[in-house]
């Protein structure tokens, strides 16, 4: 039976970031967190090839408060979860969450198929699955909207800007996927249910062999603003105008903006 | 595969909900509370003041542990004409005592405290999950079904609210009728916390509520209202259905130009809009009472029509709560005598008819009948306005005695109609 792990990460879902109309600043207070959207693909990738292959199916995470992720995401497919859980994971980049991730996955063993997402909803640095590949020592395919398991091995699809490969990859791999792959789950209630009695682990950076002072993250975010759309906040058809004329006015507005250029 | 089975399941995690299921679990009862939002709360309105005396009796002193906004200290009635207003300010210590205070809360963090109390008890809560249909055998409910998967009970609680399919399902109760139902809309608006304790004449921390009869309906029955929370103001309107059928103006519309009548502006000025919604208000009260239980089966809060609309305010979530631990005590018995029988739930009625609940619904049962008369959200706010205009308003004409003015006024409405409708309006209550 072959192994699959889905990596996901728990981010701050961005609908409800809000931009200060002063200084573009990001405001969090009302921010809730969700699974990173094209991880619930990789989740739902995860949790097909269990259903109609028979793969075991398990679910890794790094972060921050993701203890509060549990829930949702085995109600999701995976057997289990095995987690670290740390505060100062907020402000880490890629190599670190990567390092994290390859740890916990080497002590699960014997994984066969990693999948990723291809980017996170929060930083998209696509990062995370080939450094993982490297790390493990595993074949890396990215933006993945096919996936199969077979006697042979791994097939891929991958969806290229003006084309379609199609692989086989031997041995194990990390995979990251498009969001096209597949339409992840709405869970149904005997899921929710079953997740509360699915096993979690959570992992001590000792038990990976992390050393923290060794592994310091090596880029330092300076400042994250929004950009903002200004509205003009005109109105054409005043006084009376015609359709026509105010048709007219709206042409020679547009013009006069280069928005029509 | 042996299904698993549960003493209780809930439809719905709102107060109703989520205190019953607080109460069963608390009791050792295994609870499972299913909730079509994506969290407890996430979808639901409220004007938003919530009466703290029926939760406080489950859960003492709450207020220092939940998510409540603002305890109200100052309550306003202002009557408003189109360029006019006239309003009548209550303060009192009594606010301020234990059981008598109410606090302004938001929805979706204070509907996902109270079912964290329920997780906490031991209850499962199951979030976005829909209820789509009730199981039946011999005519008794034994469950639930939410898409494909089938859950059973011994009793299922339905607390989904105020247009209760389940309930109807159930053979409970029949569709709404327009009459049966006033439509709320609320946006919440954000802003500073000095702000709106400057604006509203408030020390840190506490809260004004605001209630507008008059022109804000645009002389439909029904009323406006505003609520201040920590960092934002509840502002909103509640109408009957019925009538709104006839209103020449939609309801965002009438929201608008709430928004911008000279007395509500600057209360809300360079506030930011960051929440808009709208909701059914069940109003008819104990002339739309169901059948609140059956075999396996009860319905409580909104779901029940358990609200008083007096025309300018709402109350349903304190009658919620008292609905959620009246069900959860008939059910704690029921299964001591493991009997979920009609007759046995019948015990759930008898505690409701005891409580607050039912006297209250009984006391403004004519109400909605007497705020039914236009009279009061037109002719009576311009006579106030208009006595309050010649009494203060200085331009050099000659001055008339006060009697006289009034008298004036009263006479532009009839002082037949006047004495009828203050009668009928002491009768109502
Ligand atoms: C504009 C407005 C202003 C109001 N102002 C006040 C006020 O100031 N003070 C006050 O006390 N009351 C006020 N009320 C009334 C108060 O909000 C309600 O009485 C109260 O929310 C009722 O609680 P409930 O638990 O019965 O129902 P709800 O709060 O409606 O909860 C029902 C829950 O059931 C869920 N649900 C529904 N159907 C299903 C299904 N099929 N499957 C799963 N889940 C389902 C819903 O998502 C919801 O979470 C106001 C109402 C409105 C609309």
């Amino acid at each position: 039976m072959k192994k699959v792990v889905a990596c996901y990460k728990w981010v701050i879902d961005e609908a409800d970031i809000r931009v200060e109309e002063k200084d573009h600043s990001l405001n969090f207070e009302r921010a809730k967190y969700k699974i990173s959207e094209y991880d619930r693909n990789a989740i739902e990738a995860g949790a097909l090839l269990n259903e109609e292959k028979g793969c075991e199916f398990l679910a890794v995470t790094c972060g921050p408060n993701v203890e509060a992720s549990l829930k949702d995401v085995l109600s999701r497919g995976p057997a289990s979860i095995s987690y670290v859980n740390e505060e100062w994971l907020a402000d880490v980049d890629s190599s670190v969450t990567s390092k994290i991730l390859a740890g916990i996955i080497k002590k699960i063993g014997n994984v066969d198929l990693v999948i990723c997402g291809e980017g996170s909803s929060d930083d998209y640095s696509q990062q995370v699955g080939p450094r993982l590949a490297a790390l493990l020592g595993y074949a890396s395919v990215t933006f993945v909207n096919k996936l199969d398991i077979t006697e042979e091995g791994i097939k891929v699809e991958r969806k290229l800007e003006d084309g379609v490969e199609v692989l086989e990859v031997k041995g194990p791999a990390v995979v990251t996927v498009l969001p096209d792959i597949n339409k992840p789950r709405i869970p149904s209630l005997k899921q929710i249910l079953a997740a509360k009695k699915k096993p979690t682990e959570k992992i001590s950076l000792k038990e990976i062999g992390f050393d923290i002072n060794a592994s310091q993250p090596k880029l330092k975010t300076l400042s994250i603003s929004g950009t903002v759309m200004e509205r003009k906040n005109m109105q054409i058809n005043t006084d009376g105008l015609s359709i026509k004329d105010a048709a007219l006015k709206l042409v020679k507005q547009l013009n006069a903006d280069g928005s029509l250029a | 595969m042996p299904e698993e089975k549960f003493d209780c399941i809930i439809v719905g995690a709102g107060p109703a909900g989520s205190t019953a299921g607080f109460l069963l679990a608390n009791a050792g009862l295994e609870v499972l509370i299913i909730e079509r939002g994506t969290f407890a709360g996430s979808k639901n309105m409220t004007g938003g003041r919530l009466y703290s005396h029926s939760l406080e009796k489950i859960i003492s002193d709450f207020a220092s542990v939940a998510p409540v906004e603002r305890k109200v200290v100052k309550e306003t009635i202002t009557m408003l004409t189109n360029d006019s207003a006239v309003s009548i300010d209550f303060q009192s210590q009594q606010l301020n005592q234990a059981q008598k205070e109410s606090y302004t809360v938001l929805r979706a963090d204070f509907d996902q405290w109270l079912a964290g109390k329920a997780e906490d008890a031991g209850a499962i809560l199951a979030p976005g999950v829909r209820v789509d249909d009730l199981l039946f055998k011999d005519g008794k409910v034994t469950g639930v079904i939410a898409g494909e998967d089938e859950m059973e009970a011994d009793v299922v609680i339905l607390a989904d609210g105020v247009n209760s399919l389940l309930a109807q399902k159930a053979g409970l109760k029949v569709e709404l009728k327009p009459n049966q139902v006033a439509v709320g809309v609320k946006e919440v608006i954000e802003l500073p916390a000095q702000v709106i304790e400057d604006r509203f004449g408030l020390n840190k921390g506490e809260g004004a509520a605001r209630i507008f009869v008059g022109n804000c309906t645009k002389g439909k029955i029904g009323g406006g209202f505003l609520y201040t929370n920590k960092n934002s103001l509840s502002l909103g309107l509640v109408f009957t259905l019925a009538d709104l059928a006839e209103s020449q103006l939609t309801v965002p519309q009438m929201l608008e130009e709430f928004k911008s009548h000279p007395v509500i502006k600057p209360l809300i000025k360079d506030g930011k809009l960051v929440e808009y919604s709208a909701h059914l208000v069940p109003e008819a009260g104990l002339n739309m009472l169901p059948k609140l239980y059956s075999d396996g089966v009860m319905v409580v809060g909104d779901a029940a029509g358990l609200v008083i609309n007096a025309g300018y305010t709402v109350r349903g979530m304190d009658l919620a709560i008292a609905s959620g631990e009246a069900a959860s005590k008939a059910i704690i018995t029921a299964k001591e005598q493991d009997d979920y029988s009609a007759a046995s739930l019948a015990r759930y009625q008898d505690l409701l008819d005891r409580s607050f609940v039912m006297q209250d619904l009984k006391q403004y049962q004519k109400f909605p009948e007497f705020m039914e008369n236009p009279r009061i959200f037109n002719e009576y706010p311009q006579l106030v306005v208009n006595i309050f205009k010649d009494m203060f308003i200085v331009d050099g004409s000659p001055g008339k005695p006060l009697r006289k003015k009034v008298l004036n006024h009263a006479k532009q409405v009839g002082l037949v109609n006047l004495l009828k409708d203050a009668w009928k309006g002491v009768k109502a209550l």
